[in-house]
């Protein structure tokens, strides 16, 4: 009798012990975003860490190698595009870049992202900021979008994430030092009429990024950071022609705006970033309003039409 | 823009009560007696529960499944319930396969009008221990089959303005998880993809084509054997026939997100409002980070064991 009490005592103890521990943690984590929310966050220094930047040739990709050398990180830029690639070597070299090394690559082919990135380990060495930004998008309805060119958005935008992942993760967990960084899309959060196979890519992109976190978070791997970058559309010409009815709540980002944010997220070490702001409310209200509401909000601001006028980047990639 | 504004809130109201009400009321189910279901890993786990209750609510059922054995006894057991049965066997990670299956589906039984997506494989290893052709395969089979069915079969429901898309994703599919990044992707796109679908076909004039998205949590058919959850209260691994009857329920009720069990909508809508510290410390406190930890799956003969033990230093 007295042992099944000393049992039934030790896990009343212990589960009061979790609990507390759970709602100690949770106090503590509040009072920190309380407090940040006033205070800016600390920014680490990123010089001379080794930034990798997929899809560097032209739009987010550019800007961001642009930030990143004038903040003194050594530059490895992957383009499958060589001339616009090296247009942006040039450029950040003329942005101070201390070292800029430039990629051909086609990120859907894994044997080429190894290779590469095998070239990368040996000529430049372990890289410590990997941004995984490359993707593309076909803008045609669902059944009139050919099935090679379906395949060939989800490979690019997302199973590009899980090759890099495998080629420089590796470094990163020996070194407990890295950062890994997934561009993916406010059409990451929520399904968009017109890119049926961009959002299941961008999804995808979101998914397995949150997961390699909780991975890492787990394994007590404490030297690995992520972000993930939920951008609604940016005026990069990625998305020419797109459209939207709240200009206010919901407008058409500028380039230079995302990218200082994006820096900013990466720097204070964020783990989510949304833009425009209003993204926040509608994952809130996602989750709390019937369908039928959230289906009425939508049509109001007018996420039913943005793809109506995609003509997307004049030239093919 | 006045009047705009006006008509928005009022709608608004009006759909915000409607759903109070609902809640309260149960809703009409339909009647499938004579659509034709096809179900996509009938050979087994929910596949096989999912075909036994459409064939008892008179549905002609098409079974398909990688596994030719398995599939056969799902189509025993279904044509007990005595309606037309048809088996398939079917590798849904090759595009070319469904194509040929689902025109055959076409020619000897007809237009598909329910299809239900719910063929999944699971790997379970920590990413970096996973060999790429697996995390590939995981791909194909859970996410990038359902863009091939819907080709397959949807250009028919459109032409007909009938027909109802399910998609079986899962809570992996909105939330990561630690030891099942493949997964967790490959169910997000899932997910992803059915939601955005849903938008294109709502946006249709007088569209009549519905979606149904589901996303149960461990549920034991042997899929996810050996995983474990902290609090039974709040997140149980349910039981298997306790999802099928819900799942079945939310497509005759025509329901649009399924999540099971009710707690997960309760997780999801934090998840949306805490920072990710607590976030972190909540999926801790209820052995999220855990759940996967003796994972075992199903075990064949003839696959590599996902037998996988990990300790964490």
């Amino acid at each position: 009798m007295c042992g099944v009490r000393q049992k039934n005592m030790a896990s009343y103890l212990k589960t009061t012990k979790e609990l507390l521990v759970f709602l100690g943690k949770s106090l503590f984590s509040v009072l920190k975003a309380l407090i940040f929310t006033f205070i800016p966050k600390p920014r680490k220094n990123v010089a001379g860490e080794t930034v990798l930047i997929t899809g560097s040739g032209s739009g987010l990709g550019r800007l961001l190698a642009l930030q990143f050398a004038r903040l003194g990180s050594v530059l490895v830029l992957w383009d499958v595009n060589t001339e616009a690639n090296e247009e942006t070597c040039r450029m950040a070299q003329e942005a101070g870049a201390m070292k800029v090394r430039a990629y051909t690559c086609d990120c859907s082919q894994k044997e080429e992202v190894y290779k590469v990135a095998d070239q990368v380990k040996k000529e430049v060495g372990d890289v410590s900021i990997l941004i995984n930004n490359a993707g593309i998008v076909t803008g045609k309805k669902f059944l009139d979008c050919p099935d090679e060119l379906m395949e060939k958005s989800f490979n690019v935008n997302f199973k590009a994430h899980l090759w890099t992942y495998k080629a420089f993760l590796p470094t990163m967990i020996a070194n407990n030092h890295g950062h890994l960084v997934c561009i993916s899309s406010s059409a990451g959060l929520v399904g968009v009429n017109g890119l049926a196979d961009y959002c299941a890519s961008k999804f995808a992109a979101v998914g397995f990024a949150e997961s390699m976190f909780v991975e890492t978070f787990a394994q007590k791997q404490k030297g690995i950071k992520t972000t993930i970058v939920c951008p609604f559309f940016i005026k990069t010409g990625m998305f020419e022609g797109c459209t939207t009815s709240s200009p206010t709540l919901l407008p058409i980002l500028e380039p230079e705006y995302v990218v200082r944010k994006i820096i900013d997220a990466i720097l204070q070490e964020q783990l989510y970033l949304y833009m425009p702001k209003f993204l926040y409310l509608v994952m809130f209200l996602k989750s709390v309003l019937p369908v039928k509401t959230g289906l009425l909000i939508a049509d109001y601001v007018g996420a039913f039409n943005v793809m109506d006028g995609f003509t997307g980047q004049k030239k093919k990639t | 823009m006045i009047a705009d504004t006006t008509m928005f809130l009022g709608k608004f109201l009006y759909y915000a009560l409607e759903s109070l009400v609902v809640n309260i009321i149960p809703k009409s189910k339909k009647d499938v007696a004579g659509e034709i279901v096809l179900i996509t890993g009938a050979g087994s786990g929910l596949g096989r529960l999912l075909a036994m209750h459409f064939a008892r609510l008179g549905a002609i059922v098409v079974l398909w499944d990688i596994n030719q054995e398995a599939n056969m006894e799902t189509y025993r057991l279904a044509k007990e319930k005595g309606v037309k049965v048809f088996a398939y066997q079917c590798d849904c990670s090759s595009r070319k396969e469904i194509y040929r299956v689902a025109d055959q589906v076409k020619e000897e039984v007809g237009d598909v009008t329910i299809l239900i997506n719910n063929a999944g494989i699971v790997t379970g290893k920590p990413f970096l221990d996973t060999p790429d052709h697996m995390v590939e395969r995981s791909f194909y089979v859970n996410a990038i089959s359902h863009f091939w069915t819907y080709k397959a079969f949807l250009p028919a429901m459109i032409k007909a303005n009938h027909g109802h898309l399910v998609c079986m994703s899962s809570i992996a599919g909105m939330v990561g998880i630690n030891g099942l990044s493949d997964y967790c992707a490959s169910k997000f796109a899932a997910f992803g993809f059915a939601e955005s679908l849903f938008f294109e076909l709502s946006h249709i004039k007088e569209n009549k084509i519905k979606t149904t998205i589901i996303c149960p949590f461990f549920f034991n058919t042997g899929m996810f054997e050996g995983c474990i959850t902290k609090y039974p209260f709040l997140l149980p691994i349910m039981e298997p026939e306790y999802v099928a009857q819900k799942v079945v329920n939310a497509i005759l009720e025509e329901q649009v997100y399924l999540l099971l069990p009710r707690f997960a909508y309760v997780a999801l809508f934090l998840k949306q409002i805490i920072s990710p510290k607590m976030m972190l410390a909540l999926g801790e406190y209820l052995g999220a980070d855990r759940a996967m930890v003796s994972f075992k799956g199903r075990v064949k003969e003839d696959e590599p064991q996902t037998e996988t033990k990990r300790k964490y230093h």
